[in-house]
């Protein structure tokens, strides 16, 4: 166990660094951020001061090796455009996007444990087709589009809920709704699929022959193992909802790191991109470990 | 052979035909058609204006004309037509993205599973960071890198496309391997290269197709994300993705504008899955669980 935890804290290591350097190679290629910052009216010699000032005159590796020590520090520099620290930044809008994520993340699971359970147990009539059609559904509609038609209906024509920004409990429930759905249709499916098989297994019957209540075997005895299968699905999903957060942030003008990110890209601020992307990055990999390790743990005959 | 009755083969027949996704068939031909033809079928020419017309309401709402089937945007372009045109977008994008992700991702999966020992380490190494990263974040960056254009586009979302048919192609040829024919290929003197094209790409072509229809869905809604963000195939163009964003803050005076486009991506993504889901089960029933 301990040698199959360390192999895989040392892979995740390695994918970190290839994707360190991805990222850092990718924002370098991004185009000249000296020219975006430079008054109309700066001669060349403006230009290259400013240059050597971002430290963007070093070779890439050296500039490679300065962004490595610097992240060791905990010092991802500051942002180009606003010239305040990146990490200030990174903090400030880290909990927006926690709580928003953490939320959409937790109804989904609720949501598609019910609809996957019942969807299994009452197999092949209306409701399991209305399961699956939703599930269908929801994999095919782009989400900005429900996020959009989400606004449209309760927050333009109702006027129940209010239509973006950070405020009150009230104005979670729009874009939590909407981001969940992004992992929900994979949940549901997978539920679905694992309880089916299941609840035709022997130890089901068994459950059944004693006299067990049907609420019992399936909430109990079934479900404990269906839930195997999504831990894994839970730990891919996860970059999901990174993505659907980008979208479902920007569309909802949330204060969060998703939006953060897709204003810094169209800003080209190196330092924000950089952070925000490891960042991302880090939390990604570490919840992947963890999945592997707890699924090692749940299910023995899983051995490196 | 098995004798079967002539019944049970019609029968079989039958269950063949009955089973074949007739509407989303339908619905990914017409966007082949749509996009191959759309100079010919649009009535106006995608980037013309006509601001007298503009927010002009689909033909079934009241004010709306059967000269603009699905209205007008806030300046005046018809909808309809756009829309032809950006199912051009949409398929040329999702056609060229598979192209290159199946290329790539085959020859790398191919090359690890074969090989194996450490370059398989290592390319299965790249392969996790690129499966482990959120596709659209690469795509935004390449996006804004590069500088928006159709070219762009397609790298972007190919950069980590590869992946899933790495992964998969390892597998599949990991298990080919071990097979007996191939041991003997090797015995007889078969260099790599007849091994490779002969022995084991025809063992996994299936799966190969099978991964290729699954993921049509997938890069339509990518391309159409990133053009929702801005960064997809810059104006005039036009494409799903960008036409739902500009109808974004325009819900109460004219739904259409996104409504429109969006349901376009939805059918089509829709047709894709279901296609691939048929194509599954005729040629590779094991990958149900995908």
């Amino acid at each position: 166990m301990a040698r199959f935890i360390l192999i895989r804290i040392f892979q995740a290591f390695l994918t970190l660094i290839v994707i360190s350097m991805v990222i850092f190679a990718l924002a370098r290629a991004s185009g000249d951020p000296v020219m975006l910052m430079a008054p109309p009216m700066a001669t060349l010699d403006d230009l290259q001061a400013i240059r050597e000032h971002l430290g963007l005159d070093k070779s890439l590796p050296e500039q490679y090796w300065v962004f490595v020590k610097n992240v060791a520090h905990g010092d991802f520099g500051d942002s180009i455009r606003t010239r305040r620290p990146v990490t200030t930044i990174i903090w400030e809008r880290l909990p927006n996007t926690v709580s928003l994520g953490l939320s959409a993340i937790f109804l989904g699971l609720i949501v598609s444990l019910f609809l996957g359970v019942t969807s299994a147990c009452k197999f092949g009539t209306w409701l399991d087709n209305a399961v699956k059609f939703i599930a269908i559904l929801g994999q095919a509609l782009p989400s900005f589009f429900l996020a959009i038609v989400a606004i449209a209906i309760f927050a333009v024509w109702l006027k129940w809920l209010p239509t973006s920004g950070l405020g009150g409990p009230d104005h979670y429930i729009l874009p939590v709704l909407t981001l969940s759905f992004f992992s929900l249709p994979i949940f549901t499916r997978l539920i679905r699929s694992s309880m089916l098989e299941i609840l035709d297994s022997e130890y089901v019957k068994l459950a059944r022959i004693k006299g067990l209540s049907e609420r019992m075997v399936v909430w109990k005895h079934a479900l404990r193992n269906a839930i195997i299968p999504l831990l894994t699905a839970a730990g891919i999903s996860f970059g999901t909802i990174v993505t659907g957060a980008v979208i479902i942030e920007t569309v909802f003008a949330w204060p969060g790191l998703g939006r953060l990110m897709a204003t810094a890209v169209m800003e080209r601020d190196f330092p924000v991109i950089q952070a925000a992307v490891l960042l991302v990055a880090v939390v990604v990999l570490m919840v992947n470990l963890l999945v592997d390790i707890t699924y090692a743990y749940v299910d023995p005959r899983i051995r490196y | 052979m098995e004798t079967v009755g002539y019944g049970t083969r019609v029968r079989h027949l039958w269950g063949n035909v009955r089973r074949f996704p007739v509407i989303p068939a339908l619905i990914l031909a017409t966007l082949v058609f749509v996009a191959i033809f759309a100079d010919l079928i649009a009535p106006y020419p995608s980037d013309v204006m006509s601001l007298p017309d503009k927010l002009t309401p689909p033909f079934f709402m009241p004010g709306g004309s059967m000269a603009h089937l699905l209205g007008t945007d806030n300046i005046g372009r018809d909808i309809l037509s756009r829309m032809l045109f950006g199912a051009r977008v949409s398929l040329s994008v999702s056609l060229l993205v598979i192209a290159i992700s199946t290329v790539i991702g085959t020859i790398m999966g191919m090359i690890a599973g074969y090989v194996g020992g450490r370059t398989d380490a290592v390319l299965m190494r790249i392969t996790d960071a690129a499966l482990a990263f959120p596709a659209l974040l690469i795509a935004l960056l390449l996006g804004v890198a590069l500088g928006p254009s159709f070219g762009t586009v397609v790298l972007a979302l190919s950069a980590l496309g590869w992946a899933p048919y790495t992964r998969m192609m390892r597998g599949e040829v990991m298990k080919v391997r071990q097979e007996d024919f191939v041991a003997q290929a090797r015995i007889i003197g078969s260099s790599s290269w007849r091994i490779f094209t002969r022995h084991l790409f025809p063992n996994v072509v299936n799966t190969l197709v099978v991964l290729m229809t699954m993921s049509v869905g997938l890069v339509i809604l990518i391309e159409a994300s990133l053009s929702f963000l801005g960064a997809g195939i810059p104006p005039p163009t036009p494409s799903w993705g960008s036409m739902v964003s500009d109808g974004r803050n325009l819900l109460e005076r004219g739904w259409w504008i996104s409504v429109f486009p969006s349901l376009a991506i939805g059918l089509v993504v829709l047709a894709g899955n279901f296609m691939g889901d048929w194509i599954r089960d005729k040629m590779d029933p094991r990958l149900r669980q995908l």
